[in-house]
Formats: structure tokens, sequence, C-alpha cells
């Protein structure tokens, strides 16, 4: 009977250093419990580079991405037909531009909305969302990616997953994106604490600075 | 013993891609009815692999503890909205769940049932009712979509299939506890 206690003992052992390596790996470390969160860890670690890609402006400008080398730029992806968490989205995002220093947001930092909707944001429509948000459509302009390849690749890159349902609406996740100079994706942040925010980006920049 | 092949053939079937691509498309059969059914596809299992094993059986799980722990670990793992959506987007999540439901909680499960005392089966659904108030609570209630790959009102769906499913355990907890009592009078 010894034995066969040891045996219980040794099952109780494997099966709960089983369990909590399963726990650990299935939640990375006890990090990521949701597959976003794990998504937003991975996305910091990567840095992506953002795509080559050409944007469609509210005033119907054309222009390529690198338009905006040099710069910091505050990204947010929306649709403007989303009636649920869009509004709050880019309320948020009009918040954190509210709190940025007029110079920072003047010269060192481009805030810009992109739709993920093409073939119902056009210009126009993009236009009316900007008078709603009352951006001033230059530091701050919302944007359509014509081409869907294109929308695609910084979609899937960015970690952007938008599933289309039954009634033309779309269900997305939503964060700030902070895209530095260089075009690489430097931040993920949570499009809820918009105080956070502002002071992430900040310190970004002034770090950014000083290099 | 004809039935073991019908309960193969059930879990073969499960596991063809398209079956099991239907079956995940709607967050709350992926999670109540396809993982149960895996589960169940390890109960119906387990008789003949502990006729196969008995030592086995007898030895690592002998007043049905270790199996316990070992259902319930897995059980919570694949509760994650995290497992979920691994489990669509990672081919080899997909193929734990296809082993680890029917082999590590299902089989194990039956071995440990007929052992234990029933202050621990209480114990056991006692502890799943409270679990799946919470996860009920968590997907209605959740300001934030938890799956990437389903969409919010799924995820609402899920949660009242979550608390039905804990009122269910609380009744039959009820039912249990009043049968008994009268038994004793």
């Amino acid at each position: 009977m010894m034995v066969n206690k040891n045996k219980t003992l040794l099952s109780y052992f494997v099966i709960a250093v089983f369990g909590l390596v399963l726990l650990y790996l299935g939640t990375d470390g006890f990090t990521a419990y949701t597959s976003e969160k794990a998504r937003v860890n991975q996305l910091k670690e990567e840095t992506p580079m953002f795509p080559e890609v050409t944007l469609e402006d509210h005033a119907g400008r054309v222009y390529p991405f690198s338009e905006f080398e040099g710069k910091y730029v505050f990204i947010t992806f929306f649709y403007s037909m989303c009636g649920t968490v869009c509004p709050e989205l880019e309320k948020n995002m009009a918040e954190v531009y509210e709190m940025l220093p007029e110079d920072v947001v003047e010269e060192g930092i481009q805030f810009l909305s992109i739709s993920f909707d093409p073939e119902r944001d056009t210009p126009e429509v993009l236009d009316t969302y900007r008078e709603w948000l009352g951006s001033d459509g230059e530091t701050w302009r919302m944007a359509r990616i014509p081409d869907q390849k294109e929308l695609d690749e910084l979609l899937d890159r960015f970690g952007v997953i938008v599933i289309p349902d039954e009634y033309g609406n779309f269900a997305h996740n939503s964060a700030f994106y902070l895209v530095d100079p260089d075009g690489r994706l430097v931040e993920v942040m949570d499009y809820q604490e918009t105080r956070e925010a502002a002071a992430t980006v900040m310190e970004i920049m002034e770090e950014g600075e000083e290099k | 013993m004809k039935g073991i092949y019908y309960v193969v053939i059930l879990y073969i079937f499960l596991m063809l891609p398209p079956v099991a691509n239907l079956m995940e498309s709607v967050m709350i059969i992926h999670m109540h009815m396809q993982m149960t059914l895996f589960a169940a596809i390890g109960f119906l299992l387990a008789p003949g692999m502990i006729r196969k094993f008995p030592r086995f059986f007898e030895e690592w799980n002998p007043n049905g503890i270790p199996g316990l722990l070992l259902f319930v670990l897995v059980i919570v793992y694949w509760t994650l909205p995290r497992s979920m959506d691994e489990a669509l987007n990672l081919w080899y999540i997909e193929l734990f769940k296809f082993i680890s439901l029917p082999f590590l909680a299902g089989v194990p499960l039956r071995d440990s049932w007929k052992k234990l005392k029933s202050s621990w089966k209480n114990g056991l659904i006692i502890f799943f009712t409270l679990l799946f108030i919470v996860m009920g609570w968590l997907y209605i209630w959740s300001p934030n979509q938890l799956c990437n790959n389903y969409l919010l009102i799924d995820q609402i769906t899920l949660g009242w299939g979550f608390l039905l499913t804990a009122v269910c355990m609380i009744i039959y907890l009820a039912y249990s506890y009043i049968t008994d009592l009268a038994e004793n009078i």
C-alpha cells in the first residue's frame, strides 16, 4: 500500500504541474486572458512598420502614408456608420487631442482616423464626420484606404480584426495606436483611458526628442 | 460492445473540418455543445479504457481526487476566452481541444465519479455553479469584446447560456438536497 500512496501523491503533483503549465502557457504567464490582450502585448514586442498605403482623406486629397514621415502619428480605426464603439472611440480621441499641448499638436504629432469601410466612407461622408467631431481637418484628418488589398495588409499587420455582421455593421477591436516618425508602431493604448493615453504619448515623444 | 464504435464514429465525425467549423461558427455552440460533446465522448469511452488498463486507473487515481483535479483544470482552461479564440486561430490548440476534452476531462471524470464520496461530487457541482455564474456575468456584462473571433451579441448569448446552466445545477443541488432529506426522515 505504501507504493500506492506514493503514486497517488505523484499523480497529484503531475496533474498540478500539468495544470499550472497549461494555464501559464494559455495566458502567457497569467498576463493575457483574452486574445486581445495577447495581441496588444505581441504588437508592442514586434513594433511592426506601417505598410506603404495610399490614403484618401476627407478633403479628397490623395497621398501616401509617408506624407507624415518625421512626425508621430496617433491613429484609430473606425467606420462612420458605426453606432456603438466608434463614436466613443473618436470622442475619446478628441479628448486626447485636447489634452496635448498646442505646439505638440501643430508640430510633432498627426492625428489620423482611418476608416475600414472605404465603400461607404467617401470623402464627403468623412468630412461630415470630421465636422461632427470638430476636428480642424489638418492636424487631425479622417481618411480611407481605397485599395482593399492595402487596407487588409494594414489591418493584418496592426492586428485590427474586423468582422462584418449581417446588418452591414462591423464587429471590431478598438485601441489608440501610436506610430513613430520612422513609421513604426510603438504603442497600443486603451482607448477608454484618455488621460493615460495622453500621458503616454507625451512621454514617448519626450523620450524620442532626447535621442 | 457495439456501442463503442458509435462513439468512435461520433468522435471522428465531430472532428471533420466542415463539422467542426460549422459548430465553431456560433460561440455558444462552440463552447456549450461541441466542447461538451467531446468531454461526453471521453465519458463514454472511459469504461472500455478502464477495463483495458484497470491497474493504471487503480494506481494513479485510487480515490478519484487526482482525476477530479485534472478534469477541473482542463475545463477551467477551456473556459478562458483566450483558449476559444486560439482554438480557431491555431491548429495545434484545436488539436489539443480534440484530445484534451475527451481524454483529460471526460475519461478521468468517469473514472473518478464512482470513486468519489458524495461530498466531493456536490463540491464539484457547487464549484462549477459558481464558476458558471462568474463566467455568465463576465460574458454578459463585460464592456469589452472578449473574443476577437465572435460578435458581441454571441458573447452575450454565451453568457446567458452559462447562467442557465448554473441555474440547472442549482436546481439539481436543491433537488438532491431535498430528496436526501426526505430519505433520512
